[in-house]
This record gives structure tokens, C-alpha cells and sequence, in this order.
């Protein structure tokens, strides 16, 4: 699209939100004599749309709307009225000439009449065909966290949620039933308030209404093109009529580090300095240089260390929240207003994180036939620091490796403070490491949407829906003297010195939906209901990119200075990149049906056309059906008292995936800059991706059975599903290594997810002062590779370390993704496998030789198994080692009150997945560059193996002396050519966190309400209360190396997770 | 009032809910399409550019391809060719494995990563795209400048192709943009692309100008003319040469790559390059070396193209020059950079020791310790032991820059020189005319070798005395030794000779002559003493030539350990015998296999089967 045609475009929708608001505030309404309206809500103050509301005796009745309201006309002022709704007790009230009747209908002991929000509509838990889940705002917002994506952890049935380390703006990983992608990003569709958004991270909890979980085709399918992946439905806050109300939540906490990796003592470091100097370099100059002669090392003995990890992590974090909401309003006009802060300062130095939440929806009900609603939500999030992992970058400059490896003590020409050691010194200062690869991001996201509802006949509804998305992020990412970037990336002139990346992305998404929804329900008699929906949409979304890079400030810069004084480096890029056009037009259709209120029946079609693909290719057609039957419906079981429903669900249904970057069908020339060769800079080349014109929707194949089930009055009531996705024709950004491009956008391949999932809550006790019940889910999901298309299996490289380690994860067919690929560690080499002669060992018969490997074999080498029984330990040994996928997921939640108390235990858990532990490889591993870097108390004096003579420090050649010497040793030599990946890495992940545990008390309303105030609630929670697990590093709930989906599970310098304790306060007037 | 805002917002509604099929069309932004850019000198210029970053990319020629192709030959070695620590022995030694870890690399999706291999296919990619380009949107003839960016990028294309065949033997033919259809293949004849590449660059000579005929053409970085041609030559008697084919070692059976054709093309390409007067000798081999090093691009001299590194990357002396163990007055880079491969330390005693070449060729000391003087480092030369020699042609010493960075040097390749043109127009008139024609190129290498005093002997009737055939080819292959070592040329040449196992066989055998001092050697010293010039700097020894074998008195220091015991003489058996992996027939390893990496992602197509 040209910039005219977008400016035009950008022009109509401001132009249509100003009319919009126009409309909002001017119009009246004419009331008629006899009639009677009102509002009808349940116990807890939702409206309840639906409602039937019929003047006794007389043929004339109504239905509430979405908001609770009715109005009925009635043939005399002094009739009655009769409000029923199913799981509600029905009421009758004399009108007595009334012009205004609200009511307040109590619930049935019954959750199945929730009205639960679905795509394009909203819909009775009970009369659910798919596989949804739900979740309350009232219940995100007691999770004092600062993400709503981290908040669903463990609460919901086939939804895992893993967030990827500990920083504060850590990605969350959510997938719902494992994810079907291979290659690409297998997150579900976020919708906002029917808008498709990226991520939730920039939505506050206290903003959110509640939040549906799409998992089955069924229920995915009317979003078609995207729902592949599940789908997760966020409502916000909208207006309320009635009496103003006002919510005002806060809370302060504090938070520390919870665990560390144990590293030696100064004197260990001191002598294992001294025998790598003998090993490595044949002399002990090196040792020499730095730590004086051996026969002094007693100067080190007691010496106190520097805990690095503590100076750089272990700092008290602490969090601030406060959100206001104010709700309120009248019958024609009611508005939500919510604001929110969030202000986490992490463990690590230099690293914080606040955001800010502006929110604001009004309602307006025009006529008895018109609605019209406007919201604006606007985030502002800024991140500080550039945590301890950042993917893409080189992993030379994970920040952790340097606060593990760094020297305890101070050395003089080995470490010191001043920066210029960035560039002379083996080591780089952990300080200087962190203030290096500091960064600063600034996200705004300002969203306005505005609907226009009109009843055009009697059951037949339209509704016109805009929406406009502005996203900014501006990224200052910083690279100081020490980091590769620095020696490597800036031009000639400029290397070694600091230099600013600035990002400033600018993205406008703008969306219009058109639906029609038409009620048969009195055409087609008494025991058929049929409702249809049909609806248009259409999402354009823009992106530009610019990009710029200052080179070659002074030595002594730090981010603040380069990003306020950028005349002092050197402009070598500006880039202003603008993406292709991502459009979307859809059509879309639903029916549903249901006989007598026991059989149900929905169906859906849509068809998608995206500019992502050419030609034919363009349009994804997805269809989707859905049976139900309600058992306890029938008469053989209506009067069984124990049976409060029984709901049996069967779906099939299409969904679509396009979830690859714009512009992959057509290949394009980049201008780029590059400091490489002599001459001009700038060059023009092809993307290393490889387009690909025939590029297609992938599909994903859902069938989901399940089993709803609400016994005892509700006291006990839950889900079970099982379900096989399978999804075909996946776009894979597949390698094509060697032919002149990196990858190429494919459809290809085939995987399947099969799995069980159930959710089960108890209500042990309710009564009138105390209570506890107790919710429990858990998610089995297996995946597999049924295919890859053309391809045969591969190989994947996490390159942790560089390139010491090539691939170490498979993607094989017949197997699940994550599978770990490596040695079978066998222990070490002791003296008993060498012969010795002459002063050499030499490897006895029969002994498996691993030297391609770990390096020439001597005693106390690493010792791996030769599987392939050739005798010699090479490449053709490794084998799978691991698997990080889970047997299985789940979290239950423990909730008890008593007089006023309230007390909420919330747990997660996963079992039996496999980590890969390359912390532990990195800080066991003295390689022949990793002079003077410290290790890991794994392999502590005492425990590893060595060859120095305690006595002499000579080193021991002789085999009985050397056996002797490590009589009591169990680990081989930290002494390697390089790093080895092996079984000894692959640790079982399983764990048992208690994630929150709260407790509150309300202050009793008699006490509160003199002072106007309806509701107090204070209450203190802990977050990653305890946590149980075998795993040896810092936190099992890790996934680290991220570029890709086919590596999870790999714990390679994550930023340490914190424990949290928190005070906070609820109060409503 | 209702019917108001009906209208407004069925107005609404209508205005967005466009339907039409164009609707979904969205085009690159931010690109020019081919038909601009190759229409124009300056875009298609930065498309030229775009093929030689190739080049630089980490693992490419800077990290990989130069620092570790051409080695071992009878002249140069891997100078921890013992080491059993880590795998970089086995590419210099005849036994390389697919997985070897120093390629094996997998390259990342944004193209970071990889090999030489993948950046040579990408810059063919790149190459082919800007051929078609050129040649269906521009309109490249010759003496325009669109017609010497077709030449570049032909020539460019030839260079990637060159050296994928030297190190692999046969490889995938590219010479069309990708498609979905051409994304796979698998190992192509090397006969169809040497025919291919030697006819494009029959092309590109006709598009590029000869050195200094224009502004570009005047650095040695932009191709010229006298290049193309020269590199057809070297092409061409490679094509004809012996080399290793899935059936054994022998010459291409391609009539077209006959000995006869392709060394007559040869001799003709070379001599035009001669007549032209275009480039000729530097007259003095060091200092052509010292320029090299000092970074001067002057084209028209000796040094026909260079791999043009910018000052920022490459890693050509931080590869292979002189060691500086410290940083000092030289190179702030890092201790311990340079040397990684060598002379052996027979080329010193096969030169004649009044060949001016030698000393610039062989170095035996490096820049130790550094001790601090005014408050800066300050190193000298010391001398090493026996077995560790190293290429003096490239030397921190004798750059104008200081090299401030551990990883790139930014000193560049020089691709091709002059030297070796006469050596190849020598060779091609020896075989075609016989001795008599080559005489006067093999004189003209060796005169500008000779002090002027020394000529009539050594140059004059040494080449005179040359007076069959077999005579002169032997005389050239030791003029190529003496040459071009350290130049990682020699490995290609050997292969075409059919020398490689012999020569490698020899070498072995001359070594231990020397390390028992018998044969040729009995006259070569054990001890050697050294002191220093009056910059308190430079070596001078005495010992290291032959008959050096009295005590020189006590202005000289004895060469010694810190056990006080005469230390320069140190050539071990295992040093010796890691030139080519015990048990390993160079002749059947005369390639690199093709990295696992590779075959891996070829869809089948690709395999070292043929590869014993």
C-alpha cells in the first residue's frame, strides 16, 4: 500500500471515532407510560444478560440484554412480573405502578450459567460445545505479579505457561496443548477486546473483566486464519450502572535471590590456577605472573571472596502497585475508568521496570435499539537493563558467566575496577560486564475502539466494530569496550569502542468487524433454539522500523551518555525499514442449534484471505462443528438429586496459521552497510531468506471430546478432555544452509499433539463463615513428528558455547521436539585404564578412546561410552540424552476463609522433563582459553580430580602415586580442550513450586462502613514460596537458548529468580 | 436523532468493509526492484560490493578458507601439526573428517555462522543474481561502467568457484539464480564449471580495464584486466592438471581441458598480460613484501588482485605472521598472535643462501617478552627452536597501522601476483616450446633474487644449464618453492604436478636427514648463538647456515633453556611425521570432505562418498 492510501486510511478512522464520540453524548430517549424497566443482576453484582422477563398471566415477555437491562410494555399498571433464568430461582414482583424495578435474582448453587465469552459473542457455560477455559479478573488480580500471562501459571487445564527466566519483562511462554508449529512462534492469538495483539504483557490485571482460553477447533475456528494455536480472549473492565464505585488496590513487596551456583574459595581457585597453569601451559609463568610463588599459597588460605553473584543479583528488589478503578453510571450512560502502576526494581543491579496503565470505556445506550460503546486503553512501560540473557546476542556476552567465573579475589593485572581492563584482560569485571550490555526500552501502546450495536428488527442484531492499535518501542541497546559486539561489529576505526543501537518500531493496526447475529428462537417453535451469526472483518496492519547505530564514543561512556549525547560517537547506520503490509480480510459464519436444551449443535465456517500469500494461495477456508448432549437433562437422570449437570462434547474443526514475517513470497534486495571490506560501505544483496512464492496456510486438525460434570450442587464440579491436533502443511522457517541462503519459509511436515486434560473443583465447605475448596488441573500432552515433508531428520546447534558444541537438540521424525542430543557420560579415566611405560600412558585394549573428543586421554580425563562399540569415542556416540518435554503439567489452588480470613495457596508442577544444565558444563570446564576463570563447587578441591602433589606441587606422573592421589576424588579433571556435552548435563526438571500463598483479612463491614468505605481488605502474599525438585542449578523452570522452538529446556546464564513478599491492600467505597 | 447515528454508522461500516481482491496486495517497501537497480552504475555498484562482503563474513575467507587451505605442502606447514588437543591438525594433515569441529559450523537463519562454503555460495548467489540482472536490465558493454561491473562479478563468481574446487574437488554448479526447482543439487563434474568459469572470465577481460586504465582500476583491490587474465592462466593449467577424481588421480578426459588446450591458453593469456607492460616485478622482493604489509594498493605493479579486506577485518597476520608473544611496540592486539602455520625448516636450507628470498620467506625467531621502556612495552626478537619457522612475509613489524584488535589484522590476501604469472608462462612455453621459450621468464623471477654480483652464476647459467624439458619443469617446480612459500599456493600446485605424496614423502624424508644431520644436512650446525644489533632489537646469528660450526666468541650468547643446554636444535619424530596423518594417502585425500553441516541440509543430494 502506498503511504496515501495508509494516510487515508488513518484519516477515515480518526474521523469515525470522533463521530463516534459524537454520538455518544447526544441523545434522548422517549419512555411510554406503561412500561417498566430495570436491571437484573446476580448476587454479586453482574448483570445478567438473557434473562426472561414476563408479565404474569399475560403473553407478553422480554429478555435482558448484554448489560442486564429490559424494558417491557405491560398490558396493566397493576400486573406482575416474573424474572426467570436457568440456575436461578425464579421471582415474582408486583409492579404497583412502578416505573423502575431492578432485581437481584440469587443463583442456584450452580457456576453453569457464567456467561462465558467467545469469539464474536458470548455464550452459557452450559451451553459450551468446545473446550474453554476461563478465568475471572477477580482472581488475576489477587496474583500480585506484574504480568497477567505470568499470572495464569498453573491455574489453567492444558495451558502452560512458563515464563523463561527471572528478570522482570521476562517472555512468557504460554502454550496452549503443546503448540503445533515447528519452527514458528507457537503462541495462541491474543484478542483484546476483539483486537489482536502481540503479547499481554502490556495489559494490567486490574483492567480485565475476565479471560477466555480457546483450545479446541470448535471453539478457535470463527478466528480462523490465526486460531491454530488457541486463542486467549481478554475482556476489560466496561461500565457498570448504578452508584459510583470505587476500587483502590495496592501493594509493596520486597524481593531476594533465591539460589546461587556455589563457586571455589579463594584458596581452591588459587590452587586449581596452579595446576591448570602446569597442565595447560607446561610451566607455572602463568601462575607465577598473578599469584606469587606456589610455596606461598598459604597468603590465600582464609582470604575472604567476593561473591559476585551477590553484588550483581543480590540486591533487595522491591515492587510497588497501586491501581484506581471507577465504575459507575445510569441506565443510558456508563463509563470505567482505570488507571494502574506497576514498578518492579529487580535483583540485579541496574535492571528495573515500570509501567503505567491508562484506561477508559464508555457506554452509551442510544435508544432501545442502539448501543454504542468507545474504549481507550493506553500503556507506557519502560524496561531499564539489559538482563542477563539476551537472544541473538553472542554468548560470549551472557552476563552470568562472568559473575560466576570471575576471579573471588582481588588480583593486581588480573582484575581491577578500572574499565580498561574491558580491553586488555582475559576476564572481564562483572560490573564492567553489566554496565556494557545495558539497555534501556520504552513501549507505548495507545488502543481506541468504538462499536455501534443496532437492533434492526426484532432477534436480528448488527454490530460494527473499530478498532485502532499504536504501538511504539524504542530499544537503546548499548554495547560497551568488552563486549563481542564492540571488537567485531563497528568500523575499523571505531573498534573496541562503546556503541548505541537505537530501534524506534512504529506499528498501526487497524481493524473493522461487521456482524449480524439473528435469534430464530420464535420461528421455529418451542423445543428448536437456532441462532446464526455471519460477520466481515478486516485488520491492516503497518510497520516501520528505524534503525540506527552510533559507533566509536569515548571509552568512558555508559548508556545514559550515549543516548543524551549521541554527537560524541559516530553515525554509521540509519535505517528506516518499512515492512510490507500485514492485511487480513475474513468472512465468517456461526450457527448454533440446540433441541429441548439437550442436544447442541454449533457450526462454524470461515475463510481468510492474507496478504501473506499470493494468488490462489491467498484464501484459507476453515471449518468447524461441534455436537453436545446434556445428559443430565434426560428424564433418566433429571431426578438424580447428586447430578446437577453432565454435559458430553465432541468437535472437529480447521484452524489456519500465518504467523511468518510479511514479504516471504518474493525476494527482495536489502541496502545494507558493512565494515568489512575496503571501499563503500553500503551493498545491496538479496535476504538471506530465501522467498518462496507457493508459501500457504498451515492447518491445524483439532478433535477434542470432553466431559463437563457439576455434581453435589455444584460442590463438585470440573472437566475432562482428550484431544489429538494435527497440524499439516507447517510453515517452517527451514535451513537451506549452503546454497547461497541461511532459510527458506516452507510449508512442510506434520506434527500432532495428543493429550488429556482435566480440571476438577471441590467445594469441601461453604457456609456462612468459613469455607475451603480446592481447584486441581493437569494437562498430558504428548507431541510428535508424524513428518517433514521432503526433508530427513535434523539437527539443531543451541551454540551456548560458541561453536565448542555443534548440535545438540534432534528434530526427528516419529519424535517429539525437544529431544537432547549428546554423550553418555561413563565417569572418568582412571589410572587402572592406562598402561604405563617410560613416563606415558597409553590407553589399555579395550578401553574406549574419547580423545576426538574431551582431548588426548590421560588419568582422570572425562570418560564417555562408546555406543557404537568401535572401540573409539567420536561423533557417531552421541545418542538422545533428554527430552524437555513434561510427562505432565498442572498447578492446584487451595483456598479457605474463615470469619473473615482468607487464605490461597496456589501450586504448580511438572513432571518428568528433562533440563539441560549448560551452566554446570560451562563452570566444570577449564578450557585452554578459560585461563583464570573460576568453576563451580562441583568441582571443589577434594572432589575433582588432580595431578598435583599437594606436598611438592610437582606434577604426579608415577601410577600409584596418582591413583592415591585421588582415592577420594569422584569427578574428572575440570582440565578439557573444550566443552563437552553429555548425560552428566541432562538433569530431571520435574518440580513442586508453591508460586503464591496468600493471606487477607476484610475487615468486618459494620467497622468500614461508617467511613464510607464498602469493602477493606489487607493481605500479605508470597511468591515462589518454596519450590521441590532434584534439579541441581538455580531453577529447573528454565529455557534460555530461544531463537528457535526446537531448543527449550536450556539453563545457560538465566537470570536468577527472585522470592517475593508482598503487603497489600484492597478497598472499595 | 436514531436515524442519525443509523446512517453515521452504517456509513461507518461501509467505508471500511472494501472487499476487493487487491485489497490483500502488499508489496516490499523498503527495496528497489531489479529492473532500478541494475539499470543503474551506482546501485549495481553496491550490488558488486555486496558479493565481496562474502568475503569477510566471520567464518568465510577471513576466518576459515585463509587461515587454513594450503596446508601441508613441502614447503609450509601447520605449526602445531603434533597437538592432540583439538582437531585443527586434521585439515592440514590429510584426515579430515566431515564433523570437523573448526567447520562443521551451522549456520544461523540470519546467515551469521556457517563456513567458507556458505559464504562462497551465498557471494555466487549473490553473483549470479547480479549477472542476470546486469544482463537483462542494463545494458554492460564494454568501456561503460555497467560492462566492468558484469566483468566484476563474473570474475568474482570465477574466484568462488576456483577455490571451492580446489578444496572440495566436485561441488554443486550454480549459474543461475535459485529457484524452488535448482535449490538442491547434488556434486557437479568440476570439469563443467572450470569450462564455465574459464569462458566467463574470457568475458570479463573484455569488460574490465587493464590497471590504471580508470580511476578504480588504479588500487590493486578492484579487478582488473591483467588480473582476469592471469587467473585464467592459473585456471587453466589447473583444469588440465592431475587431480583427484572419484576413480583415482589423473588429467580431466575432457577434450577441451586438454593439456594441449588449456596450456595454450595459458601461455597466451600470459604473455598478453607480459606484452601489455600493464604489471611487472616490485625489484625488490622484500620490499614488494614490506607494501603488502604496509598496505599499498598502487595497482600495475606486482601484486595483480588482493582480497580487500578493510583495516577492520581479516586475519592474514594475526594467521600466519611473525609471533609476538606480549603486546609491545608492534601490536597491542593480544600475546601470542601469528604463527599458527610455517616453513618447514628445510625451505632455509634449500635456498641457495645468497637468494635474497630467503630471509624474507623463513624466519626463525619471534618478538618475545616485553619489557617496559618509557612506560610502554617494548619487545625484541628471540629465537625459537628448530621446528617452529615462520612466514616473514606478512609482519606486524612492517605495517604502517597498529593492530589494536585480537580477532582482524585488516591486512589483505594478495590473491595473485606476478611472480607467479612468469612461473606459469615458464612452465606452459617449456611444455608447449620447450626450454629455450621458458628461459626468460624462469630468469626474469630469478634475477630480481640475486644480488646484481651474484646473477651471471645464479641466474644466467643456472637457467642456461637447463636444457631439456624435464630439466626445466624441475627447475620451475623448485622456483615455485622458493617463491611463493607461505603464499598457500604450492598444495594446488603439487595436486597438478601429481607431486603431492611424493613431494610430501620427501619433505618427510629431508627432515629427518636434518634432524640426524645426514644427506644434505651433515654440514648444517646443532648449536646456534645470537646477538643483537645496535637497536638492541634485531637478531644476529651465527649457526643457522651451513659450515657454521665454530664458536663465533663471546660477543655471542649461546642459544639455551632454562636448563643452561643448547636449545635450537628440536625436531621430533612426531613433528616430523604429522606433515600428513600416519597411514592417510594424501593423493586419496587431496580434498576437504564436504562439512557434515552441509550434507546434512542437502536433502540427500550431497555426500563424501567417493571420499576414502
Amino acid at each position: 500500500m502506498n503511504f496515501k492510501k495508509l494516510l487515508n486510511k488513518r484519516t477515515n478512522c480518526y474521523m469515525a471515532i470522533v463521530l463516534l464520540l459524537c454520538l455518544l453524548t447526544s441523545n434522548k430517549a422517549s419512555a411510554q407510560d406503561l412500561t417498566v424497566e430495570g436491571v437484573v443482576k446476580d448476587a454479586s453484582g453482574l448483570t445478567l444478560p438473557g434473562v426472561n422477563v414476563v408479565e404474569k398471566g399475560a403473553k407478553n415477555g422480554v429478555a435482558t440484554d448484554f448489560d442486564g437491562k429490559y424494558k417491557i410494555k405491560l398490558s396493566n399498571s397493576k400486573a406482575a412480573l416474573e424474572f426467570s433464568f436457568i440456575g436461578f430461582t425464579t421471582q415474582v414482583v408486583a409492579v404497583d405502578g412502578k416505573k423502575t424495578i431492578n432485581i437481584v435474582l440469587a443463583e442456584e448453587a450452580n457456576s453453569l450459567n457464567e456467561v462465558v465469552v467467545v469469539g464474536y459473542g458470548t455464550v452459557k457455560k452450559s451451553d459450551l460445545t468446545g473446550a474453554v477455559s476461563t478465568i475471572s479478573g477477580s482472581t488475576l488480580s489477587k496474583i500480585p505479579v506484574a504480568s497477567v500471562g505470568e499470572a495464569l501459571t498453573g491455574r489453567l487445564a492444558g495451558v502452560n505457561v512458563t515464563s523463561s527466566e527471572g528478570s522482570p519483562d521476562s517472555e512468557i511462554k504460554i502454550r496452549i496443548r503443546g503448540g503445533g508449529s515447528i519452527t514458528q512462534d507457537a503462541s495462541p492469538l491474543y484478542i483484546v477486546d476483539g483486537f489482536p495483539v502481540n503479547s499481554l504483557s502490556d495489559i494490567s490485571s486490574s483492567d480485565i473483566e475476565n479471560m477466555t482460553v480457546l483450545k479446541d477447533a470448535s471453539s478457535t475456528a470463527i478466528y480462523g486464519s490465526r486460531g491454530a494455536n488457541g486463542v486467549i480472549i481478554v475482556t476489560t473492565k466496561k461500565g457498570k450502572d448504578g452508584k459510583m464505585q470505587v476500587n483502590f488496590n495496592s501493594f509493596y513487596g520486597m524481593k531476594r535471590m533465591v539460589n546461587q551456583i556455589d563457586v571455589l574459595s579463594p584458596e581452591d581457585f588459587v590452587n586449581w590456577q596452579y595446576e591448570y597453569a602446569l597442565l595447560g601451559k607446561g610451566n607455572t609463568e602463568s601462575y607465577e605472573q598473578y599469584f606469587g610463588n606456589w610455596q606461598d599459597r598459604d597468603l590465600y588460605n582464609g582470604v575472604k571472596a567476593n561473591n559476585w553473584q551477590k553484588q550483581i543479583y543480590g540486591r533487595t528488589g522491591d515492587v510497588k502497585s497501586y491501581d484506581l478503578g471507577v465504575r459507575g453510571g445510569s441506565e443510558k450512560i456508563n463509563y470505567n475508568f482505570n488507571y494502574a502502576r506497576y514498578d518492579d526494581k529487580a535483583i540485579m543491579i541496574g535492571s528495573d521496570y515500570v509501567r503505567n496503565n491508562l484506561s477508559m470505556a464508555l457506554n452509551n445506550k442510544a435508544s432501545d435499539k442502539i448501543d454504542l460503546s468507545f474504549t481507550v486503553r493506553y500503556s507506557d512501560t519502560e524496561i531499564n537493563g539489559g538482563g542477563a540473557n539476551v537472544q541473538g546476542e553472542n554468548a560470549q556476552d551472557s552476563r552470568l558467566r562472568h559473575v560466576v567465573g570471575y576471579s573471588p579475589i582481588p588480583m593486581p593485572g588480573l582484575t581491577t575496577d578500572n574499565t580498561d581492563e574491558a580491553v586488555s584482560s582475559y576476564l572481564v569485571n562483572p560490573f564492567v560486564a553489566v554496565a556494557d550490555t545495558d539497555r534501556l526500552q520504552k513501549r507505548k501502546n495507545f488502543n481506541m475502539l468504538g462499536s455501534f450495536s443496532w437492533k434492526l428488527i426484532d432477534n436480528l442484531q448488527f454490530k460494527s466494530e473499530f478498532g485502532l492499535d499504536n504501538y511504539a518501542y524504542l530499544d537503546y541497546r548499548f554495547y560497551g569496550r568488552s563486549t563481542f559486539y564492540a571488537r567485531n561489529n563497528p568500523l575499523p576505526e571505531n573498534i573496541g569502542a562503546p556503541s548505541l543501537l537505537v530501534t524506534d518500531r512504529k506499528d498501526v493496526r487497524f481493524r473493522n468487524a461487521n456482524t449480524l447475529n439473528y435469534d430464530f428462537k420464535k420461528l421455529i417453535g418451542e423445543n428448536h433454539s437456532l441462532k446464526v451469526l455471519v460477520g466481515e472483518e478486516m485488520i491492516d496492519y503497518t510497520r516501520n522500523d528505524m534503525s540506527s547505530t552510533i559507533e566509536g564514543y569515548p571509552s568512558f561512556f555508559d548508556l545514559d551518555q550515549s543516548i543524551k549525547l549521541t554527537s560524541q560517537g559516530s553515525p554509521r547506520i540509519v535505517d528506516n525499514f518499512y515492512y510490507p503490509d500485514d492485511k487480513l480480510l475474513s468472512f465468517f459464519g456461526r450457527v448454533n442449534y440446540d433441541y429441548k436444551d439437550r442436544y447442541l449443535f454449533t457450526a462454524t465456517y470461515r475463510a481468510d484471505g492474507s496478504s501473506k500469500f499470493l494468488g490462489n494461495n491467498k484464501w484459507g477456508f476453515f471449518p468447524a462443528a461441534a455436537v453436545a448432549w446434556k445428559i443430565s437433562e434426560e428424564s433418566f437422570l433429571k431426578d438424580v438429586s447428586w447430578i446437577n449437570s453432565l454435559k458430553v462434547r465432541l468437535s472437529y474443526g480447521e484452524a489456519g496459521n500465518n504467523n511468518i514475517p510479511t514479504g516471504q513470497t518474493a525476494q527482495t534486495y536489502q541496502a545494507s552497510n558493512s565494515t568489512w571490506i575496503n571501499g563503500q560501505g553500503n551493498y545491496w544483496a538479496p535476504t538471506s531468506v530465501l522467498a518462496n512464492p507457493d508459501l500457504k496456510w498451515e492447518t491445524t486438525v483439532t478433535q477434542n471430546l470432553g466431559l463437563d460434570f457439576d455434581l453435589f450442587k455444584g460442590r463438585i464440579n470440573g472437566s475432562f478432555e482428550v484431544y489429538k491436533n494435527l497440524t499439516k502443511d507447517l510453515l517452517m522457517n527451514f535451513p537451506v544452509t549452503g546454497t547461497g541462503y541461511s532459510t527458506q519459509y516452507r510449508n512442510m511436515g506434520e506434527t500432532q499433539n495428543t493429550g488429556f486434560e482435566a480440571s476438577v473443583n471441590i467445594s469441601a465447605i461453604e457456609k456462612k463463615d468459613y469455607g475451603l475448596n480446592f481447584s486441581f488441573n493437569i494437562g498430558v500432552n504428548k507431541n510428535r513428528i508424524n513428518s517433514l515433508g521432503s526433508m530427513s531428520d535434523f539437527g539443531v546447534a543451541t551454540n551456548w558455547a560458541s561453536t565448542a558444541i555443534s548440535t545438540d537438540y534432534l528434530v526427528n521424525v516419529g519424535s517429539p521436539i525437544g529431544l537432547m542430543y549428546g554423550y553418555k557420560s561413563d565417569g572418568r579415566y582412571e589410572v587402572s585404564d592406562f598402561d604405563y611405560a617410560s613416563g606415558k600412558y597409553t590407553l589399555k585394549a579395550g578401553v574406549a578412546d574419547a580423545s576426538t573428543v574431551v582431548g588426548a586421554v590421560q588419568p582422570g580425563y572425562m570418560k564417555l561410552k562408546d555406543l557404537n562399540g568401535d572401540n573409539l569415542v567420536n561423533e557417531k556416540d552421541q545418542d538422545v540424552i533428554g527430552n524437555a518435554n513434561p510427562d505432565f503439567t498442572g498447578g492446584f489452588v487451595l483456598n479457605a476463609n474463615a470469619y473473615g480470613f482468607d487464605l490461597s495457596a496456589a501450586f504448580n508442577f511438572s513432571v518428568g522433563n528433562d533440563v539441560y544444565n549448560a551452566n554446570k558444563i560451562e563452570f566444570t570446564t577449564s578450557s585452554p582459553t578459560g585461563q583464570y576463570r573460576n568453576l563451580s563447587s562441583e568441582m571443589a578441591q577434594g572432589k575433582r580430580w588432580t595431578n598435583v602433589d599437594p606436598n611438592s606441587g610437582q606434577l604426579v606422573t608415577d601410577p600409584a602415586a596418582l591413583t592415591a592421589l585421588n582415592e577420594n576424588t569422584t569427578m574428572w579433571s575440570p582440565y578439557m580442550k573444550n566443552y563437552v556435552f553429555s548425560d552428566w548435563a541432562v538433569e530431571d526438571g520435574s518440580f513442586l513450586r508453591l508460586n503464591t500463598l496468600t493471606l487477607g483479612y476484610t475487615t468486618p463491614e459494620a467497622l468500614v462502613s461508617r467511613l464510607g468505605v464498602s469493602k477493606l481488605r489487607f493481605y500479605l502474599t508470597g511468591t515462589n514460596v518454596f519450590l521441590l525438585t532434584k534439579y541441581s542449578g538455580p531453577d529447573p523452570e528454565v529455557s534460555t537458548r530461544r531463537a528457535t522452538p526446537l531448543t527449550p529446556g536450556v539453563d545457560y546464564s538465566a537470570y536468577p529468580r527472585s522470592r517475593q513478599l508482598v503487603f497489600g491492600l484492597n478497598l472499595n467505597f | 436523532m436514531k436515524h442519525k447515528i443509523i446512517i453515521a454508522g452504517l456509513v461507518l461500516a461501509g467505508l471500511f468493509s472494501s472487499c476487493s481482491e487487491d485489497y490483500l496486495d502488499a508489496p516490499a517497501q523498503s527495496t528497489l526492484d531489479e529492473a532500478s537497480i541494475f539499470s543503474s552504475p551506482e546501485l549495481a555498484r553496491d550490488v558488486v560490493n555486496g558479493i565481496k562482503i562474502t568475503f569477510g563474513d566471520t567464518n568465510s575467507y577471513r576466518g576459515r578458507f585463509l587461515p587454513f587451505y594450503g596446508l601441508n605442502t613441502d614447503t609450509e606447514w601447520y605449526n602445531s601439526g603434533e597437538t592432540t588437543s583439538n582437531d585443527k591438525p586434521d585439515l592440514a594433515n590429510y584426515s579430515a573428517t566431515s564433523t570437523n569441529s573448526n567447520m562443521n559450523l551451522a549456520e544461523t537463519a540470519s546467515g551469521g555462522g556457517g563456513q567458507y562454503w556458505t559464504s562462497m555460495y551465498r557471494g555466487i548467489e549473490r553473483a549470479n543474481k547480479c549477472i542476470a540482472g546486469l544482463r537483462t536490465y542494463g545494458n554492460p558493454v564494454a568501456g561503460s561502467e555497467l560492462g566492468n561491473l558484469l566483468g566484476q562479478a563474473l570474475t568474482l563468481r570465477a574466484i568462488f568457484y576456483a577455490d571451492l574446487i580446489k578444496s572440495h574437488g566436485d561441488v554443486p554448479a550454480r549459474f543461475e539464480p535459485i529457484t524452488t526447482q535448482s535449490l538442491y543439487l547434488p556434486r557437479s563434474n568440476r570439469d563443467v564449471i572450470y569450462k564455465q568459469i574459464i569462458k566467463d572470465l574470457g568475458e570479463a577481460a573484455t569488460l574490465v580495464p587493464w590497471p590504471n586504465e580508470t580511476t578504480a582500476s588504479s588500487s590493486v583491490e578492484e579487478i582488473n584486466k591483467a588480473f582476469i587474465k592471469a587467473f585464467r592462466a592459473r585456471l587453466a593449467m589447473a583444469a588440465s592438471g592431475y587431480q583427484q577424481y572419484a576413480d583415482g588421480v589423473r588429467r580431466s578426459d575432457d577434450p577441451e581441458l586438454s593439456v594441449a588446450n588449456m596450456y595454450t591458453l595459458a601461455l597466451k593469456e600470459a604473455r598478453e598480460v607480459i606484452q601489455s607492460g600493464k604489471a611487472s616485478l616490485n625489484p625488490s622482493f622484500e620490499t614488494f613484501w614490506r607494501n603488502v604489509n604496509k598496505e599499498v594498493l598502487t595497482a600495475g605493479g606486482e601484486s595483480l588482485w588482493e582480497i580487500p579486506f578493510a583495516s577492520g577485518r581479516g586475519k592474514m597476520l594475526i594467521s600466519f605472521a611473525v609471533v609476538h608473544d606480549a603486546i609491545d611496540q608492534y601490536q597491542t592486539a593480544a600475546n601470542g598472535i601469528g604463527g599458527s602455520a610455517g616453513p618447514l625448516p628445510t625451505v632455509f636450507y634449500d635456498y641457495d643462501q645468497a637468494d635474497l628470498r630467503r630471509d624474507v620467506t623463513c624466519v626463525p625467531y619471534v618478538y618475545g617478552k616485553a619489557v617496559q621502556v618509557n612506560g610502554k612495552p617494548v619487545a625484541k626478537q628471540e629465537l625459537g627452536i628448530m621446528n617452529k619457522w615462520y612466514f616473514g612475509k606478512y609482519r606486524f613489524e612492517w605495517m604502517n597501522r597498529i593492530v589494536s584488535n585480537k580477532d582482524d589484522d585488516g591486512v589483505n590476501k594478495v590473491y595473485m601476483r606476478y611472480a607467479e604469472l612468469l612461473l606459469i608462462a615458464a612452465e606452459a612455453a617449456n611444455e608447449l616450446e620447450g626450454p629455450s621459450a621458458a628461459a626468460p621468464y624462469l630468469k626474469e623471477v630469478r634475477k630480481r633474487a640475486f644480488a646484481p654480483a651474484d646473477q651471471a652464476i645464479k641466474v644466467d647459467a643456472y637457467v642456461n644449464a637447463l636444457t631439456d624439458k624435464t630439466a626445466m619443469f624441475k627447475a620451475i617446480v623448485n622456483e615455485n618453492k622458493y617463491e611463493l612459500t607461505g603464499e598457500m599456493e604450492r598444495k594446488q600446485s603439487l595436486i597438478r604436478w601429481n607431486l603431492l605424496k611424493t613431494n610430501l614423502d620427501e619433505a618427510k624424508a629431508k627432515m629427518f636427514n636434518l634432524q640426524q644431520r645426514t644427506g644434505e644436512y651433515t654440514t648444517v650446525p646443532v648449536d646456534v648463538y645470537y646477538k643483537y644489533a645496535a637497536d638492541n632489537e634485531t637478531l644476529i646469528t651465527y649457526g643457522l647456515n651451513r659450515g657454521e660450526n665454530l664458536n663465533p666468541g663471546s660477543s655471542y650468547t649461546l642459544l639455551v633453556d632454562d636448563k643452561g643446554v643448547s636449545s635450537w636444535n628440536s625436531l621430533k619424530d612426531d613433528k616430523i611425521n604429522s606433515i600428513y596423518k600416519v597411514g592417510v594417502n594424501p593423493d586419496t585425500h587431496q580434498y576437504w570432505p564436504i562439512w557434515q553441516v552441509l550434507v546434512a541440509a542437502s536433502n540427500g543430494q550431497l555426500d563424501n562418498n567417493w571420499y576414502k
